[in-house]
C-alpha cells in the first residue's frame, strides 16, 4: 500500500529544547490517522512541520511521494485546519471560501456554496467572519481545509468550540471523507473521538512517539488486557 | 485565472476600500493638501509667493505626506498577517513568498498612486496659468514612487525580519524622520563634508533637490536631473537586496518562527 | 588792533569758505526732503507702490557722500517696521549733489502687511553728524480680502467631499452585499 505521509528521523528543537526528536511517522493512503499527546508534547510542531510550515531541522518528510521542498505539489495536495485559527474579519464567509477557491485556482462556480452546505454555514455564508462564533469559525476552517479536494487532511483539534450536535456533524464528514478515500491526520485531545473514528493511532510524548497502532496493539504496548483509550494513553505518558 | 499576486493585491485593495483603511487616508490627505494649497495661494496674491515657490512648498508636503501615509500602511500589510495568525493558512495554500510580497507591494504602491490622483486637482488649480504644469506633476509622480517603493521594500524587509507592525512602523517612521529632517535645513546649513555627503544619498534630499531644479530653476529633462534621480535608483536597488536578504532569511525560519 | 581785527575776520571768512565741513559738524546738513507721492501711498496689502522723493541742496556748499533711506513705522502696533520684505533698495547713494540742485528718490515697496503707518525719508552727508528728515507722510493699507486665492476653493472643498462621497458609497454598496 502505497504511503501517503512518511516522516524519517523528524528533529526540531527551540533553543535548548527538543519540542521533536528524532520521529518517524507512517501513515498509509486512505488511513485514518490519530495523532495524540499531552500538552507540549510536540504534536502542533510536527503538523506544521509535515505541512511545511516549519522547517525540521533535520530528517526528512515526503507527502504524497514529494519531498516537504516541493511545497507547491504538496500545497495542491493536502489540506490543513491549523492550531492557528486567523481569519479575515472584514470578509464573508463564502467571500473567504472563495478567495482560498481562487488561490487554489479552482474555478467551479458552485464549489463555495456546495462547501458551506457541507458544513453546515449556508445561512451564514453572507455574514462577515467577525460576527462568527467559535463554532462557526471552527466550521469555516475546515471548509478552507477542504476547498482544494485534498488527499490528505491535517486537522489540529477539529472539534474545539463546537456543541455535541456539531462535533457529531463534523465526524460523520470526515468519515464520509474517509470512506471516499481521503488519508486523514487527527489530532485532538479528545481521546474518546480519536478512538472512534481512527483506525490507528500515535501517542507522543516529549517530541518522541512511544506508542503507536490499534487500539488493540496499544494495549499491548501498555500492558494492559482492556482498557479506553484514556487509561492506556495515562499509562504511556506519565500524564 | 488570475495570477496570485493579483489576487493578494486585489484582497488588499478591497480591505483598504471595505474597511474604510484605505479611503480614510485619503481623505486625511485631502484635507492636508486643501488647507495647504488655501494658505500658499493667499500668500502667493500677497505677492510674498511666487508660483514656482508655491509649487515647490506644495510638492514636498504631497511628497512627504505620501510618504508617511504609504509608511504606515506598509509597516502594517505584511507584519499583521502574523499578529493575526493569518499567515499560517496562507502559506498553506500554493503562494509563493514572491507572490506574496510582489501583492503586497502592488497594494502599497496603488496607494501612493491614489494619494497621487487625489493631490492632482490641487497641482493643476496651483500651476495655472504657467508652464510648470506637466513637471510639475510628472516630477511628483516620478519622484514620488522612486522614494515610495524605496521605502516599501525596505518597511516589508523589516516586516518579513520582526513580524511586528509596531516593531515595523517605529524603525520605519525613525528612519522616514531621519531622512525628511536634515532635507529641511537650507543648503547654507549643509556645508561640510559630512553634511554634503549625507545629502548626496539621502533620498528625501533628493527629491526636494530634484524639485528645486524643476521648478525653480526650471531644469525639467530627466538628464538635467540625473544627479538627483541616480541616487534614488540606488536607494531602490540597496532596499530591494534588503528585501532579498530578509526573504532569505524568512525561507530559512519557516513561516512559524517560534512556539 | 585794527590790523589784529581785520586778520581775525579774514581767517573766519577764509575757514567759511575753505573748510565747509568745519561749519556742518554737529548740525544737521542743509537738504530739504520731500515725499512727493504722500497723496497716493495708501494701497491695499500685495501691491507694490513707488515711493517718490526729491532731495534739494539748500546750502551754499556741494555736499558729499550723500545717503538716503526710507524710515517705516507701524501706528498700530508703535514698532518700527524691518523694511527688509517691503522693499528691495535699502538706500539711495549720491557722491555730491551741488548748491541748489534737486535729485529724484524713488522706492519700489510692497505692502507686506494691512495697517497704518508713517514714513520719513532720513538723509545723511558727510560731515554731519545728524541726518535730515522730511516731513512725516501717513498712509493706510487695506487688508486683500480674498476668500478664494486662485479659484482654489472648489478643489478646495471638492476633493475631500468627493473622497468621503466615494467613501459613503462603497460603505452603503458593502452593507447591501453583506447581512448584518
Amino acid at each position: 500500500m502505497i504511503e501517503a505521509i512518511i516522516a524519517d528521523r523528524l528533529t526540531k528543537h527551540y533553543g535548548a529544547t527538543m519540542a521533536v526528536d528524532t520521529l518517524q511517522l507512517h501513515v498509509r493512503q486512505g488511513e485514518f490517522f490519530g495523532f495524540l499527546g499531552p500538552n507540549g508534547a510536540g504534536k502542533t510542531t510536527t503538523i506544521r512541520m509535515l505541512t511545511g510550515v516549519v522547517n525540521p531541522d533535520e530528517g526528512n518528510i515526503l507527502i504524497n511521494n514529494f519531498s516537504i521542498k516541493d511545497k507547491s505539489n504538496i500545497a495542491r495536495t493536502i489540506g490543513v485546519l491549523p492550531e492557528s485559527r486567523g481569519f479575515y474579519d472584514w470578509l464573508t464567509g463564502a467571500e473567504y471560501l472563495d478567495f482560498f477557491a481562487r488561490l487554489y485556482g479552482i474555478t467551479e462556480r458552485d464549489s463555495v456554496a456546495v462547501l458551506l452546505e457541507r458544513v453546515g454555514l449556508t445561512a451564514q455564508r453572507k455574514k462577515k467572519i467577525s460576527a462568527y462564533s467559535r463554532g462557526m469559525r471552527q466550521r469555516l476552517g475546515l471548509a478552507r481545509a477542504l476547498i482544494n479536494k485534498p488527499s490528505i487532511l491535517f486537522l489540529d483539534e477539529p472539534t474545539l468550540g463546537l456543541d455535541p450536535r456539531g462535533q457529531q456533524d463534523v465526524q460523520n464528514l470526515l468519515r464520509s471523507l474517509n470512506q471516499d478515500g481521503m488519508t486523514i491526520f487527527y489530532s485532538s485531545h479528545l481521546l474518546n473521538e480519536v478512538s472512534e473514528l481512527c483506525s490507528r493511532i500515535a501517542i507522543l510524548d516529549k517530541g518522541k512517539i512511544v506508542a503507536e497502532g490499534t487500539l488493540n496493539e496499544l494495549r499491548q504496548q501498555a500492558d494492559r488486557q482492556a482498557g479506553t483509550l484514556t487509561d492506556i494513553f495515562l499509562t504511556l505518558t506519565h500524564a | 485565472m488570475p495570477s496570485i499576486f493579483n489576487l493578494i493585491w486585489s484582497k488588499e485593495i478591497r480591505e483598504g476600500l471595505y474597511t474604510w483603511k484605505g479611503l480614510v487616508w485619503l481623505v486625511i490627505a485631502s484635507i492636508l493638501f486643501s488647507f495647504t494649497s488655501y494658505l500658499l495661494l493667499t500668500n502667493k496674491e500677497l505677492s510674498l509667493l511666487d508660483q514656482a515657490e508655491l509649487l515647490w512648498l506644495l510638492s514636498k508636503i504631497i511628497l512627504v505626506v505620501a510618504l508617511l501615509i504609504v509608511t504606515i500602511d506598509a509597516s502594517m500589510v505584511i507584519a499583521t498577517e502574523f499578529e493575526k495568525e493569518t499567515a499560517e493558512s496562507l502559506f498553506l495554500a500554493p503562494l509563493s513568498i514572491r507572490d506574496f510580497i510582489l501583492g503586497k507591494f502592488l497594494a502599497s504602491f496603488t496607494l501612493w498612486l491614489a494619494l497621487f490622483i487625489v493631490a492632482v486637482p490641487y497641482m493643476l488649480a496651483t500651476s495655472a496659468g504657467s508652464h510648470l504644469a506637466p513637471a510639475f506633476l510628472g516630477y511628483v509622480l516620478l519622484l514620488g514612487s522612486l522614494g515610495v517603493i524605496g521605502f516599501i521594500f525596505f518597511i516589508f524587509a523589516l516586516s518579513l525580519l520582526y513580524r511586528s507592525s509596531k516593531s515595523t512602523l517605529t524603525t520605519s517612521l525613525m528612519l522616514l524622520l531621519a531622512f525628511t529632517a536634515p532635507a529641511l535645513f537650507s543648503s547654507t546649513l549643509k556645508t561640510a563634508t559630512v553634511a554634503t555627503t549625507i545629502s548626496k544619498i539621502n533620498p528625501i534630499d533628493n527629491i526636494f533637490s530634484s524639485l528645486d531644479n524643476v521648478l525653480v530653476d526650471f531644469q525639467t529633462t530627466l538628464s538635467q536631473n540625473w544627479q538627483f534621480l541616480f541616487p534614488l535608483i540606488v536607494f531602490c536597488l540597496v532596499t530591494f537586496v534588503f528585501l532579498s536578504f530578509s526573504i532569505s532569511v524568512f525561507r530559512r525560519q519557516g513561516i512559524i518562527r517560534n512556539e | 588792533m585794527k590790523y589784529l581785527c581785520a586778520t581775525v575776520i579774514v581767517l573766519s571768512v577764509s575757514a567759511g569758505v575753505f573748510l565747509p565741513h568745519a561749519t556742518n559738524a554737529g548740525s544737521t546738513p542743509p537738504l530739504e526732503l520731500t515725499i512727493l507721492s504722500s497723496r497716493t501711498l495708501s494701497g491695499t496689502a500685495g501691491e507694490y507702490v513707488t515711493v517718490e522723493g526729491q532731495v534739494k541742496n539748500t546750502g551754499q556748499v556741494t555736499l558729499n557722500d550723500i545717503t538716503t533711506y526710507l524710515s517705516l513705522v507701524d501706528q498700530e502696533n508703535k514698532l518700527p517696521v524691518d523694511l527688509e520684505d517691503w522693499s528691495a533698495e535699502k538706500g539711495l547713494h549720491f557722491d555730491t549733489i551741488a548748491p541748489g540742485q534737486s535729485l529724484s528718490l524713488i522706492w519700489k515697496i510692497h505692502f507686506i502687511k494691512a495697517g497704518s503707518y508713517s514714513l520719513i525719508i532720513v538723509a545723511t552727508a558727510a560731515g554731519s553728524e545728524v541726518p535730515q528728515v522730511s516731513p512725516i507722510t501717513h498712509f493706510q493699507v487695506a487688508i486683500k480680502h480674498n476668500l478664494n486665492p486662485g479659484n482654489i476653493l472648489p478643489v478646495a472643498f471638492g476633493t475631500p467631499f468627493g473622497v468621503a462621497f466615494l467613501l459613503s458609497l462603497l460603505g452603503y454598496k458593502r452593507r447591501k452585499e453583506v447581512e448584518a
